[in-house]
């Protein structure tokens, strides 16, 4: 059988993005609780309502095997649930659960890449998640977890016998052809019953309601607490079951909403639990979207409002204020607004326009410029990301590495909020990944005594942090480890035939990058995570690919640090056009410090006859644009020329062109692929664009032009 | 090469079953674009051949080899050029109004190829088709995938992998195929 049913196809991209988020979620929750060693009320009904949805989109489509797994995951946390108490030594519980998890990423990744292949066999999983519910219920010992399954299901019996159908006149109204819409309202928003009559005043407006429960709203304030705790029950006719969802939608103070299935199998995780404080929370619509979801769960979560907040972007309250869109869209879209700039250029300052008195012309230009600003800043907007989703993965590295290592450390976040271009958030799991596991195996020393005798705690720390500055994202991944032994690399390096120049002529930070080379490893071992020599300079390419850099800082017995830097958004940049001979380069503007003329008399010549230039005290390289790419340009005389001073990873260079053309935003385009064989990035360019006369220029990457100095 | 001859086999069965009614040799197999190099005339398969244009302000890329341009902007596209005089190593010329552009599409990738002048669409047929074994020894051979014998003279219909490609990226575009 295949694993995606016929039919089901366009909804297998959405289920497996909804299904992904949830599970990394339910990952965050775990992670938290395991750290905070304390399973909360909210912490429970989360993972439960993750695992309840999952389940029921999962039978929604059609994977059962996945659907039974998501299902024995969620007595589990049934029986928890019904009795905290028994959460006392649950270390298994994680571990089961982890597992689960894992299994779930890998069946998900199977849909994706081979929606055809037949459905994983998880019985031996089911089977420890059964017997990790006995064991929970002490019906087995703690020792049995692999024990053979029972032939009883009993999780899922006393599942049945302990949550009575709460609402038996709406249920039993629910037949064939009605539906019923639970609806709960917001935890502040008091009198209850009230709002539930308007509601349903609301709905009447629309479309015929059948029934209602509570039926005694208008008349009776007790009902309010059992609004709360079960929600309001309304049930309608099928085929209005889409008006009357959009009226609930609508209307004010509707927390969240579901659609309760009319044969009853839905289980109802708020009425299970009547005792609860908030029973509201554990409750949301399944169709809801994640953020919309996280949102409404724990609503006393004050770890991250934050970032929920910035996920939700002012939606919330189940309310779907959130679409979800293929990116192969937003790419198209972002394509068209860059032709739509190059296009505004090429009428705006068209040469036939030249000497022409056009006022108003002049005016609609204006309001046209400012409009495609706009555009381009909102496009952009929208494939903004926030970091949290990678940042968040690497929790559950450094907690599986911490137990396989037997090493103690704290992974610190920061500024995780800080949004990347979606497509610069994809090529930052690997590398992330990667140092993060460098920082374990190779940072943090494997000798606590090392670190005692150091000054230092005995519990090491991995942070990762996240800044935007001036166009760019910074992301350091740093550990408080040994550091990096400049003279065991420098030896590794000779003994792999890495280096080209004498031992004794590289300095410090030259070494330590080396550990980015192709094939360097000095771990002499070759462990599950690393020393392989392949990984780091992995990463280099990575970020390379994505238009960044990465280096290391790195003081012995201090720790190091991963220095990433990565533009935010690859597609437009803010250029100054600059000519030599007929050719325009483009310099970003980020790398210019300052463009200036000068005299013959200031150039300064080293033994070899290249020229330097004084400035500030500071000397600088001049490279001579027209040499450097053998162009004809009739002004080589550096009084004529101009020079500009570009800097890239703190170091500098000054180019000399022609003369400076203007500033302009624009279109990175890479080199069209049938020249992708040739190295143009280490020429010292990195893509070209085309200009409002529709002449294409190159653009410079400073970077790779400083390194070839 | 085996690829080369499905393709045109290909086309050859769809052109035959849109004209059933001519005999099988006088079949149009598909056209050609000839134009001239030199004073010889030379042609490419018009199916590769996305539209004919003058030749525009090129770019000069640093770090190719001889025969490619630059890049120019064909509508918002960056497109790399290469002169095929100087890819058959026949001393370049200046570039006049008659000297033209073709736009080349090859397995989604686009060249355009700069030529002296475009001559003329002609047909293919399998009777005009010849192979070109004789022609072993010419120097330029190699670009070259048939010839067209036609009332006014042979037309060499050129290869128009070999013609963008280096040798050394066809096998690695042939590695990626098999």
């Amino acid at each position: 059988m295949a694993k995606v049913e016929a039919g089901m196809e366009g909804m297998v991209d959405m289920y497996l993005f909804e299904t992904t988020t949830l599970i990394d979620q339910l990952d965050e929750v775990l992670l938290r609780t395991e750290q905070a060693n304390e399973f909360t009320e909210d912490d429970i009904n989360e993972v439960f309502r993750i695992m309840h949805t999952v389940k029921g989109s999962s039978a929604m489509m059609g994977f059962e095997n996945l659907q039974k797994l998501a299902h024995k995951g969620e007595d589990m946390f049934f029986i928890i649930r019904e009795d905290p108490s028994k959460m006392k030594d649950i270390g298994f519980v994680y571990d089961l659960v982890f597992q689960m998890s894992d299994l779930f990423k890998a069946e998900i990744e199977e849909i994706r890449d081979n929606p055809d292949g037949d459905p994983t066999d998880f019985s031996e999983m089911i089977a420890k998640l059964e017997n990790g519910a006995k064991i929970l219920k002490g019906e087995l010992e703690a020792d049995q977890l692999d024990a053979a399954p029972a032939e009883a299901p009993a999780p899922a019996e006393s599942k049945e016998e302990s949550a009575p159908a709460p609402a038996p006149a709406a249920a039993a109204a629910g037949g064939a052809g009605n539906s019923v819409i639970r609806v709960f309202f917001e935890q502040e928003s008091k009198m209850e019953n009230l709002r539930a009559f308007l509601l349903l005043g609301k709905i009447k407006e629309v479309c015929d309601v059948i029934d209602w429960s509570p039926r005694d709203v208008e008349t009776n304030p007790d009902t309010c607490t059992k609004i709360q705790e079960e929600g309001f029950l309304v049930t309608v006719h099928k085929d209005d079951e889409a008006v009357a969802i959009k009226a609930v939608e609508e209307s004010v103070n509707v927390d969240t909403y579901e659609i309760v299935k009319p044969d009853g199998a839905e289980e109802k995780p708020a009425a299970a639990a009547p005792a609860e404080e908030k029973p509201a929370a554990s409750a949301a619509a399944p169709a809801a979207a994640k953020p919309a979801a996280s949102a409404a769960a724990p609503a006393k979560k004050t770890e991250k409002p934050a970032a929920n907040a910035g996920n939700a972007g002012g939606g919330g309250g189940g309310k779907q204020s959130l679409i979800s869109v293929n990116l192969i869209k937003l790419d198209q879209l972002h394509d068209i607004v860059g032709e739509i700039i190059t296009t505004e250029s090429m009428v705006v300052s068209n040469p036939e326009l030249d000497g022409l008195k056009l006022e108003s012309f002049q005016k609609a230009a204006r309001d046209l410029r400012k409009l495609t600003d706009e555009l381009q800043d909102t496009v952009m907007s929208i494939r903004m990301v926030p970091l949290v989703g990678p940042f968040q993965k690497m929790h559950r590295i450094v907690r599986d590495m911490k137990q396989k290592l037997g090493k103690d450390v704290e992974l610190i976040l920061e500024g995780e909020d800080t949004e990347v271009d979606k497509s610069i958030v994809d090529n930052l799991n690997d590398p992330l990944m990667h140092l993060v596991r460098n920082c374990m195996d190779h940072g943090i020393e494997d000798d606590v005594n090392e670190r005692l005798e150091h000054g230092k705690p005995a519990k090491g720390t991995i942070k990762l942090s996240a800044m935007s500055s001036s166009g760019e994202v910074i992301i350091t991944i740093s550990d408080d480890g040994g550091g990096i032994d400049t003279d065991k690399v420098l030896r590794k390096a000779e003994e792999q035939g890495l280096l080209t120049r004498p031992m004794n002529e590289y300095s410090e930070r030259e070494i330590n990058n080396m550990i980015m080379l192709p094939g360097f490893s000095t771990n002499t071992e070759v462990t599950e995570y690393s020393g392989r020599g392949v990984g780091m300079d992995v990463v280099k390419k990575n970020i390379e690919k994505s238009g960044g850099s990465v280096f290391v800082e790195s003081k012995r017995h201090e720790g190091s640090s991963f220095i990433i830097k990565i533009p935010l958004t690859l597609a437009i940049i803010a250029g100054m056009e600059v000519r030599v001979g007929d050719i325009i380069f483009t310099v970003p503007i980020s790398a210019i410090k300052q463009s200036f003329k000068i005299k013959n008399d200031q150039i300064i010549y080293d033994t070899q006859g290249n020229e330097m230039i004084m400035i500030r005290g500071e000397c600088y390289p001049i490279l001579k644009l027209y040499d450097k790419y053998a162009l004809k340009t009739e002004i080589t005389d550096f009084e004529q020329g101009i020079l500009i001073l570009v800097e890239a990873d703190g170091k500098s260079v000054c180019l000399f062109a022609d003369r400076l053309v203007g500033e302009q935003q624009v279109v990175v385009k890479p080199f069209p692929s049938y020249l992708s064989r040739y190295n143009l990035k280490g020429e010292g360019l990195s893509g070209c664009s085309i200009m409002g006369d529709g002449s294409i220029s190159l653009i410079i990457d400073v970077n790779s032009i400083i390194d070839k100095q | 090469m085996a690829e080369m001859d499905k393709i045109i086999e290909e086309q050859r069965e769809l052109n035959a079953n849109k004209k059933t009614n001519k005999k099988e040799d006088e079949i149009e197999i598909a056209k050609a674009l000839t134009f001239f190099i030199e004073d010889r005339t030379y042609g490419v398969e018009i199916d590769y051949v996305n539209e004919i244009i003058a030749v525009p302000h090129i770019t000069v890329i640093p770090g190719v080899p001889y025969y490619i341009k630059g890049v120019i902007n064909v509508r918002s596209k960056v497109v790399p050029v290469v002169d095929v005089r100087s890819r058959f190593g026949i001393p370049e010329r200046e570039y006049d109004d008659k000297t033209c552009t073709l736009i080349i599409e090859y397995r989604d990738i686009q060249v355009g190829i700069i030529v002296d002048t475009v001559r003329e669409v002609l047909s293919i047929t399998k009777a005009a088709k010849a192979d070109i074994p004789a022609l072993e020894k010419v120097n330029d051979n190699k670009f070259i995938q048939y010839i067209l014998e036609t009332k006014d003279g042979i037309k060499m219909i050129l290869d128009v992998k070999k013609l963008i490609f280096d040798d050394d990226f066809d096998m690695r575009l042939g590695g990626e195929e098999e």
